[in-house]
């Protein structure tokens, strides 16, 4: 079942008035419970197309679809709304709010949607117990590893379950022992609750795992497998 | 959540924070020091006024009180004697022969009100009684009198001194007598002082020729709030031959200031709060500044501008409210401290005790003025989280999310 479809998505920064092509005729088609992996070098354009997937920021050109609905004409409100309906994110480093605890961070997201606070925690606490993360429940994020913090992360993204997560090089700061354990999770995640994931990555170690790669240059696909 | 979310984050630069807490809590203070002294000033203006010598409620034959002639006598006193005995918000109620004169001693001579009493009863209407500071009060009989000091001082006369008193008799002619000085007063009123002279009520109905009228019912009620109901009571019992003043009435003056003072006192807390309006502007702004990245993540995982913006606005009257309590408190024990000795201005009182007023000031807070500073001081804090809180939201979550 198709969720995420673009068609020919185009991104035109401009740096200083001189055009900066960062994407280039983007087509993509994305199904359910995918596992993929979006790769290429500095400055291909990674982050630039997560950001476009993630309504983040809007495309110079093309459109984009998830659930065959247009989601390039839609307000700023509208898009914060589905971000929180429907997407998960998890960024490269500071995901997490600092004042809050383990707990509370992923709580948070709960907050938003309105879940009253009983059912909420509930929740949280069920899911770092199945992510083997329930020790960090009261921590602070200054008091977590990188590692764990990007696994709280990862529980956050997922808590409310999402359509779609995003991931911009979620392991570009962790040692490759605790980068392997938290694509151990993300893996478990797409494979028991079948959520779909969507990574940057430049790391070997990601690549390999990937279930679909595609590979950026200069802003476009050249590989797809 | 997100009052434990605004909370925490204060406390992230505690010492961006309390300085900010800090401004907040000198403004507090200052407000309270300030309506304290003010209101205090004022009301012993009011008080000393009510005390020395207006009570609450006046009665008189109507024009009396803007036109003080002899003749214009209380119509019927065993009548208006007997409404003041039914009506128990009384407290006290005393006869007065009111008139002006001449006083004069082998020296001099000075104007004056000289006021017939009866010193039983006026004792406890009014305080000058307790304001002798040499001799005694009279006990009420023959040719005693009691004056102030300060016309004492001009007469050049002491205790056991003579003095004569002139007055104009209802028929024209000068009515006299000789008294001699059993007590001499000081109160807080220079002015009082040298213009009010007592004697007892009968020695000067007859140095008046006046039989046993009297011009003044002198009412003190149970509590001065009361006074404007007790006059409207006794008034609908009273024809209109006769005139019944409240305080409010007999010094509008000064009741006007006093409501005058409760308006300019919002505006002093307009002009503290602008004044710390700007401190929170600038530390706010940092505030948000620093967690531009974080906002964004915040953006992203789908927190609404409107939430962003409470947020920002909520830490700000969170901080608004922790100075204003503790400024309160530190600002309620000052004023208690200094309440209970007051502040000397002697230095200014020359001209303080011509005011009435007398050299120490007893700040005296108003609740009204406290509410004001306690609802107006947080609210005016947050004002000054809109322009941070507005450029939170305005940030791009993509520009704000790359600042990692
Ligand atoms: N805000 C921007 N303004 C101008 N150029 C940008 C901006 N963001 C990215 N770029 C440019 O777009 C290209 C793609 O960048 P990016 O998507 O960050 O690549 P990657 O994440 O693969 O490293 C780069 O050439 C980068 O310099
Ligand atoms: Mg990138």
């Amino acid at each position: 079942m198709e969720i995420l479809r673009t068609e020919n998505v185009n991104k035109i920064y401009r740096d200083n008035g001189v055009p900066v092509q960062a994407l280039k005729d983007i087509n993509l088609k994305i199904s359910k419970g995918e596992y993929l992996v979006i790769a290429g070098p500095s400055g291909s354009g990674k982050t630039t197309l997560l950001n476009l997937l993630g309504t983040l920021d809007k495309p110079t050109s093309g459109k984009i679809f998830f659930e065959n609905s247009d989601y390039t004409s839609k307000n700023r409100k509208e898009l914060s709304e589905f971000r929180l309906r429907k997407l998960g994110f998890v960024f490269q480093a500071y995901n997490l709010i600092p004042v809050l605890t383990a707990l509370e961070n992923i709580e948070f997201s709960m907050m938003l949607l309105g879940i009253p606070e009983k059912e909420r925690r509930e929740r949280a606490m069920n899911l770092m117990a199945e992510l083997g993360i329930d020790d960090l429940a009261d921590k602070k994020p200054n008091e977590m590893s990188g590692g764990q913090q990007q696994r709280v992360a990862v529980a956050r993204a997922i808590v409310n379950n999402p359509l779609i997560v995003l991931a911009d090089e979620p392991t570009a700061n962790l040692d490759s022992a605790n980068g392997s354990k938290l694509l151990d999770l993300m893996e478990k995640m797409n494979e028991e609750k079948n959520i779909t994931f969507i990574f940057s990555s430049h790391d070997k170690q990601v690549i390999e795992r990937a279930k679909r790669l595609i590979i950026l240059k200069d802003g476009q696909i050249v590989n797809e497998n | 959540m997100l009052l434990k979310l605004a909370w925490r984050n204060i406390w992230r630069n505690k010492r961006r924070s309390m300085i900010v807490i800090g401004s907040v809590m000198v403004g507090v203070i200052a407000l309270i020091i300030i309506d304290g002294l003010n209101n205090g000033f004022l009301s012993q203006m009011l008080f000393n006024q009510v005390d020395l010598n207006i009570s609450h409620v006046q009665i008189h034959k109507r024009g009396f009180h803007d036109n003080k002639v002899v003749q214009s006598f209380i119509p019927d006193k065993k009548k208006v004697e007997k409404i003041l005995r039914k009506n128990g918000k009384i407290k006290h109620f005393s006869e007065r022969v009111v008139s002006f004169g001449l006083v004069s001693s082998a020296v001099s001579s000075s104007g004056v009100f000289i006021l017939g009493i009866n010193p039983e009863d006026e004792s406890k209407i009014t305080t000058v009684s307790k304001s002798i500071i040499k001799g005694k009060y009279f006990n009420g009989k023959g040719r005693e009198i009691v004056i102030g000091s300060k016309l004492a001082e001009k007469l050049k006369v002491d205790l056991g001194g003579k003095v004569i008193a002139l007055a104009n008799r209802p028929d024209g002619s000068i009515g006299s007598e000789v008294f001699r000085i059993v007590g001499i007063f000081r109160s807080p009123s220079s002015n009082f002082d040298k213009t009010y002279i007592f004697v007892p009520i009968k020695t000067l109905q007859r140095m008046l020729g006046i039989g046993n009228n009297i011009h003044e019912f002198a009412i003190v009620t149970q509590n001065y709030n009361l006074a404007e109901t007790v006059r409207d009571e006794i008034k609908q019992e009273l024809s209109d031959k006769y005139e019944v003043l409240s305080y409010h009435d007999i010094l509008p003056l000064l009741i006007m200031q006093m409501d005058l003072y409760k308006e300019t006192m919002y505006i002093i807390n307009m002009i503290i709060g602008l004044a710390l309006i700007f401190g929170i502007i600038n530390s706010m702004l940092m505030a948000v500044f620093e967690r531009v990245n974080e906002i964004g993540v915040l953006m992203a995982i789908g927190m609404k501008n409107g939430k962003i913006f409470s947020m920002i606005l909520l830490e700000s009257l969170l901080i608004g409210i922790v100075g204003t309590v503790f400024g309160v408190f530190i600002g309620l024990g000052l004023n208690e401290i200094l309440s209970v000795q007051g502040i000397d201005f002697s230095l200014f009182s020359k001209s303080l005790e011509s005011w009435g007023i007398g050299a120490v000031i007893y700040p005296h807070l108003s609740l009204e003025n406290l509410i004001t500073t306690f609802l107006m001081i947080p609210f005016i804090t947050m004002l000054g989280a809109i322009y941070p809180a507005w450029k939170a939201i305005k940030l791009e979550p993509v520009a704000a999310i790359r600042y990692v």
